[in-house]
């Protein structure tokens, strides 16, 4: 009896260990970082306002925000994803291309998505320029694009 | 009055220190004159938790066969061999690990038996090195937004991984029937070296069980073993 009792508090004792960490890194896939710049003073931070961003066939992300830095999600399942940045009712289009990189991180986190080779097309309509800080998205210090308008 | 305590218990500690000479005196006297001997000789056996675990879960399989041979009257070369496989689902990914492994060490029994019994409460050391394959079934990306969701990704096969391990195990074991023996351990793993395969991780090897985000693990066993006798000292 005495025996059974002490196979079953070993056997608890292991099965209470299985889950051992949790995903504490957070976000673990970077989101793109766009900071907003006055093109006349191009180290000036400068907001936009009534800015909206969505994504193409997607909802909006922002909806008439006044603000100089916004973080955006790309698809990890495409090479490009386009949004569409409107400064009230000027919409102008941005497409961010890159290659996915499914990078392992940890038992609990998973696997993260890089964007490698990342380029950036925009039609210019209220941007005025802009001037992309990295060509690898592997985290989220810093911009990674500087917009000027 | 405190001079009428401390010759009280003067008088007490003499008088006990006498009657414990005594003792010892009465029982050196008998002694000696049985000597219970112990059988030497080599002892096979099977691990049972495993092939339970592998019918109350679905992924898990494993088998071990355990050996140990008497070389002094405390000491026993031990040793496990075995095959396991496991599925392992985490939040983002599945993975499947299957090999073989070995583990070799000894055995030390603390505990002194009475009269002519057989039963150990011991402790021990392996080296453990297991070779084993590792799949990973799928993973989902971890993009934790629902603006653009991953899909699952099916991923590939590893060959020819291997892991080598120290472990210390401290467990009991009983003679039940005559020759045959009840065991039971636990086991404390620290993982010494891996080969990991590229852009993963092993988070499970056969014989060592789930490896920790610190390169730890905890082991099990109960097993049943029989005795073969060669002699008796």
């Amino acid at each position: 009896m005495k025996k059974i009792f002490t196979v079953l508090v070993f056997f608890c004792i292991i099965s209470s260990c299985e889950k051992d960490d949790f995903c504490t890194q957070n976000p673990v896939t970077p989101k793109l970082i766009l900071r907003f710049y006055d093109n006349l003073n191009r180290t000036q931070l400068k907001n936009v306002d009534q800015l909206y961003v969505w994504a193409s066939g997607k909802d909006s992300l922002f909806v008439n925000q006044s603000t100089d830095s916004i973080s955006i999600p790309l698809n990890t399942i495409a090479n490009e994803t386009v949004y569409n940045f409107s400064r009230g009712n000027i919409v102008n289009q941005f497409t961010i291309r890159y290659t996915p990189q499914q990078i392992y991180v940890s038992r609990s986190c998973g696997f993260k998505v890089n964007f490698d080779e990342v380029s950036y097309i925009s039609n210019n309509t209220w941007i005025a320029d802009f001037e992309a800080t990295t060509t690898i998205i592997n985290n989220q210090n810093a911009a990674h694009v500087q917009i000027f308008h | 009055m405190f001079k009428y305590f401390i010759s009280f218990f003067v008088l007490f500690v003499v008088a006990e220190t006498v009657a414990q000479k005594q003792k010892i005196d009465t029982l050196s006297s008998n002694k000696d004159s049985i000597v219970y001997k112990s059988p030497f000789g080599i002892r096979v056996g099977i691990d049972i938790s495993k092939p339970i675990k592998g019918l109350i879960g679905e992924n898990y399989n494993g088998l071990e066969l355990v050996g140990d041979y008497r070389i002094k009257k405390q000491l026993f070369i031990a040793t496990e061999i075995g095959f396991e496989e496991e599925t392992t689902q985490e939040d983002y990914t599945n993975s499947t690990a299957k090999g073989t492994y070995i583990r070799l060490g000894f055995n030390y029994n603390a505990y002194e038996n009475w009269l002519d019994m057989n039963n150990e409460i011991f402790v021990g050391y392996r080296y453990g090195l297991s070779f084993f394959e590792q799949t990973i079934n799928s993973f989902t990306p971890n993009v934790n937004n629902n603006y653009f969701p991953a899909n699952p990704i099916v991923s590939g096969q590893t060959d020819n991984l291997n892991a080598h391990w120290s472990e210390f195990m401290v467990g009991i074991k009983v003679e039940t029937f005559k020759n045959f023996f009840v065991s039971a351990s636990v086991s404390y793993k620290v993982k010494m070296f891996v080969k990991e395969p590229s852009n993963f991780k092993t988070l499970f090897s056969p014989g060592f069980n789930q490896i920790f985000e610190s390169g730890t693990g905890f082991g099990f066993n109960y097993t049943l073993s029989y005795l073969i006798p060669f002699s008796k000292k």
